[in-house]
């Protein structure tokens, strides 16, 4: 759970700034300026050569988030902080497109949506005409395992922004013409989105690394045959089974006290009632052999999309800091194996990197990067290398301690805003974890022996188990991919819906 | 440009001295909204920008170059962003795998170097014990770049960066035509021509010389801003910033190019053939005021009335009443010598881009006729004064407190203008914004691009679209 709210998208191909290919360390002293004193003892530049020695690590400082819990069984979560008078308001919703029924995927995404379309009397105008009186616009992002739905406002306009939402969680309206309005927006953003790369890439892999029968072996937003065959009907017993006090989480962050919170959540919640219970926890899916390279073909692509993967942990399972640690050294960082040989060395790719998703249930673990075209099979040939490369070179202490104490020491740089504590605050609830999970992922990466994380990375990154998805011209595929050996090539066309697995 | 004029004065080799700014007080409300900082510059002319936050133990360092896209040479576009690649490569001290993964070690965050046409900036927030190395790693790039130079190492950037540009154009859904309506409102040589990543051919001709010739021009320490925000030691900070930074060596401030600014006399129509999105895009644009200057702020508040929120006004008729957009935005994109405001909108499927310029031309001329209400301005007042506030959470990164600081100092030559940058905001009205769309936003004075999607292209139509 070390990233936190920004969950590693299977996708997230964009890497940082820029880095170079290995040479030896510079040259002995030499002052700047033309006139250099002729004795290099003098030379006064000389504390250039080494990096500064760093002073005492500060006391390393992790958010702290409170809970109460309503009679109605509502979370109520908090995390305090008053240097600005900001406060994020939000719910956070146990149900995501996990519990999508089979051949209605992308149903909770669209309840979610349908429901900032109408409330409590507001038609869709009027809804968002209260939100912009407070300067703001809903954000809601919908997940394999719940939604999040809040703004960040200035700290006097909190109640107002509160009532609001509860406005929109427990009176939607549903009305038939702002569902069909929202189906139709969803459906031809499917159009939009099937035309992206991207898109295309991740939709096919989930398909094949989970299957289709899977809860998490759909895109959230679905396709366009599951979501055109959705009915408000659909919609309005989605938000009936899932929506209540015991699947919800009021989250409020940064001005604002758990004392404070409680009395506005009592005010707004404290008489919600609803028989809806938390979904299951999504199985672990098997992990079979890999026996295929799937591709997307995309006549006169420029570059290809090259994911590879399988299934990796839940979050809090006893490998989860291991794993991560060693996907940090394989392609988490900008100075990975990955990126470093695939960007710096060979200038195959703008960057590629590696993470494992810690869900609910087991999410995916993904090594990912986009490539030149004309590179395609050589590019594949080194993600390969680099995967076999991890039993064969094993990690080292110099790529894993600097890996541990990266991860670590970059934990609170990444809670500056009332919304990251929102958010971080809310994926709590939505996997269900304890307050003190920051405190336990540290725990957990200063504890991870070098035995465990090479143990780990052996076992979860051996390229025999990783499927491999493309998407790219099929003719370049098909002749630099078809004589690696890695398996049968299986074109998807892109407009098709997977068939579900036998 | 009297930003330049400001920062120039500060920057005579004159001994370091700080100025302690009082910024103008904010009005009642927004105490938050002020930055107390100090500016000072060092004797090569470093300018230098202070900041204390103790909220957390990280400090960000925030180094801005005064050169963007807009200072290339005709034949070389897209170099002032394969430079920025080239300044992670490794230095004289500064051993070629060491900047990125140094400061990832030691836990950074909001790490990277971003160029667009006005400046370059390289960041990185780290643990508050780390301010050292962090200095020391910006210093030595700043100083000692070229003493680590070669050829292998530029072409390896060469390609990074095309891949870059395949990734964020040729492959994107619509990367090819919004660069071609770049090209169309800012004909060549005028250096906004294009996109800040430049063409493919002039990445390919870039020299090792060229790389030389560039950084002894622009890289001097005279052109550069260096901002520390976040939980240090003042007094300490201040030496460590003289250790490293006060001995390199330095050129005088170079001049930017004067560029008349471009008027469009008559409207463009671009029709694009749309290779890899799947429904129709048009894209409007108009030539505005710059950054910051009058008119830049009712541009702000008229893309927010038009495409910001379900009930702006094109959201509300194309895509909510009418039915004929899949999304629509409207945006003042506010930039150094010339800004553009565009209104872009992606059609529904069956839906003609055409059909889409008609209702957006009809939104338009209902605002050159009547503005915007009362009610309108005020919610996006509030909108801005929020995000400005929201920006402030962070130390470092894109728009957090070391960034604010050294756009209003590169924009403006003062650092704490955050307070009348908002007054900007207060002073608009509806008859401002108007006649600003009146006399500014006319429909004889613009580019209209609009990407169609071939019938050829490999796209998947909707199988199943209920009527």
């Amino acid at each position: 759970m070390r990233r936190l709210f920004l969950a590693v998208s299977t996708l997230a191909l964009l890497a940082a700034g820029c880095r170079s290919a290995p040479q030896p360390t510079p040259e002995p002293n030499q002052a700047p300026a033309p006139e250099a004193p002729a004795t290099p003892a003098a030379d006064p530049e000389a504390f250039r050569d080494q990096p500064p020695t760093a002073g005492p690590s500060p006391e390393l400082v992790l958010p702290r988030f409170e809970q109460a819990v309503l009679d109605n069984g509502l979370t109520v979560l908090v995390s305090t902080r008053k240097e600005l008078p900001l406060v994020y308001v939000g719910t956070a919703f146990a149900a995501g497109s996990a519990s999508d029924p089979q051949g209605k995927w992308g149903l909770a995404d669209l309840t979610y949506k349908t429901m900032l379309e109408g409330a409590a009397g507001k038609d869709t105008l009027a809804l968002d005409q209260a939100f912009q009186n407070l300067g703001v616009s809903p954000s809601l992002g919908v997940s394999s395992d719940g939604a999040i739905l809040g703004v960040r406002v200035l700290q006097r306009n909190t109640e107002a922004a509160l009532a609001l939402l509860t406005q929109v969680v427990r009176q939607p309206t549903f009305a038939p013409k702002d569902f069909e309005r929202r189906q139709k927006l969803q459906l031809a953003e499917l159009v939009r989105a099937l035309g992206s790369p991207g898109f295309l890439a991740q939709r096919t892999f989930l398909d094949v690394v989970f299957g289709a029968a899977h809860p998490y072996g759909h895109p959230t937003n679905g396709l366009p045959e599951t979501v055109g065959s959705v009915t408000v009907r659909d919609v309005k017993a989605f938000y009936e089974k899932n929506v209540g006090p015991r699947t919800t989480a009021l989250v409020m962050t940064g001005d604002i006290t758990l004392e404070q919170a409680v009395a506005l959540a009592k005010k707004s919640f404290g008489d919600w009632k609803s028989k809806a219970v938390l979904p299951p926890v999504p199985p672990a899916p098997p992990t079979p052999a890999r026996g295929q390279v799937v591709f997307v073909p995309k006549a006169g692509l420029d570059q290809t999309i090259v994911i590879m993967g399988r299934p990796g942990v839940a979050a809090g399972h006893g490998d989860e800091s291991a794993l991560d640690l060693a996907t940090t050294v394989f392609g988490g960082f900008f100075g990975s194996r990955l990126n470093m040989n695939l960007r710096e060395d060979k200038g195959y790719s703008y960057g590629a990197n590696s993470g494992s998703d810690a869900r609910l249930g087991v999410g995916p673990l993904t090594a990912s990067s986009s490539v030149r075209a004309d590179v395609t099979g050589a590019a594949v040939t080194e993600f390969v290398n680099e995967l076999k490369g991890l039993r064969e070179r094993p990690i080292t202490p110099r790529e894993l301690e600097p890996a541990r104490e990266g991860l670590i020491r970059a934990f609170p740089g990444s809670f500056e805003s009332v919304e990251g504590l929102g958010a971080s605050a809310s994926e709590l609830f939505l996997r269900r974890r304890p307050l003190d999970e920051y405190a336990r992922t540290v725990a957990g990466l200063e504890k991870a022996t070098p035995a465990e994380v090479q143990r780990v990375a052996e076992a979860y990154l051996s390229p025999d188990a990783m499927q491999i998805v493309l998407v790219g011209d099929p003719e370049v595929i098909q002749q630099q991919v078809g004589p690696l050996g890695l398996g049968k090539l299986v074109a998807r066309e892109p407009a098709k819906t997977p068939a579900p697995k036998p | 440009m009297k930003a330049f004029i400001a920062a120039t004065a500060l920057a005579l080799g004159l001994p370091a001295f700080a100025q302690q700014h009082e910024a103008k007080p904010p009005r009642p409300g927004r105490e938050a909204l002020t930055i107390p900082y100090e500016k000072y510059a060092l004797p090569n002319g470093l300018e230098v920008l202070l900041a204390r936050d103790p909220k957390l133990p990280v400090v960000a360092v925030n180094v801005w170059y005064h050169v963007g896209a807009y200072d290339e040479q005709p034949g070389r576009t897209g170099f002032a962003h394969l430079f920025e690649h080239m300044m992670f490569q490794g230095s004289k001290h500064v051993p070629d795998d060491v900047h990125i993964a140094l400061l990832e070690q030691l836990g950074g965050t909001d790490l990277n170097g971003t160029t667009n046409f006005d400046r370059t900036n390289y960041f990185e927030t780290v643990p508050s014990n780390q301010l050292a190395t962090a200095l020391w790693l910006e210093s030595d790039r700043m100083g000692f770049l070229l003493d680590a130079l070669d050829e292998k190492k530029l072409r390896t950037q060469q390609e990074v960066v095309k891949n870059e540009r395949r990734q964020g154009v040729e492959t994107r859904p619509y990367g090819i035509a919004q660069e071609k309506f770049w090209q169309t409102l800012f004909p060549a040589p005028h250096p906004y021509h294009g996109k800040v990543i430049g063409s493919m051919a002039d990445l390919d001709a870039a020299t090792v010389e060229d790389v030389k010739a560039f950084f002894r021009k622009w890289y001097a320490p005279a052109n550069a801003t260096l901002a520390v925000v976040g939980d240090f030691e003042p007094q300490q900070a201040r030496a460590l910033i003289e250790k490293y930074f006060a001995t390199l060596p330095s050129n005088p401030k170079p001049t930017r190019p004067e560029v008349a600014p471009v008027k469009l006399t008559e409207e463009k129509l671009v029709r694009h053939d749309e290779k890899i999105g799947t429904l129709p895009l048009v894209i409007m644009g108009w030539h505005t005021p710059p950054y910051l200057s009058e008119g830049d702020a009712i541009a702000d508040v008229l893309g927010n009335v038009l495409g910001t929120g379900k009930s702006s006004r094109l959201y509300q008729r194309l895509v909510v009443d009418k039915g004929l957009a899949q999304s629509v935005s409207a945006s003042q994109q506010s930039l150094g010598a010339q800004s553009v405001f565009t209104v872009e909108a992606v059609a529904r499927p069956g839906v003609s881009s055409d059909a889409l310029v008609k209702e957006l031309d009809a939104v338009l001329e209902e605002m050159r006729r009547t503005g915007p209400t009362p009610a309108e301005i005020n919610q996006a007042r509030t909108r801005f004064e929020t995000q400005m506030l929201a920006g402030l959470q962070s130390v470092g990164g894109f728009g957090g407190k070391a960034d604010t600081l050294q756009s209003y100092n590169h924009h403006q030559g003062d650092p704490g203008f955050l307070v009348r940058d908002l007054e900007r905001y207060d002073a608009v009205t509806p008859e401002r914004v108007r006649d600003f769309a009146r006399d500014m936003l006319k429909p004889t004075e613009r580019v209209v691009l609009h990407a169609v999607p071939s019938p050829t292209s490999p796209s998947p139509a909707p199988s199943k679209e209920k009527p």
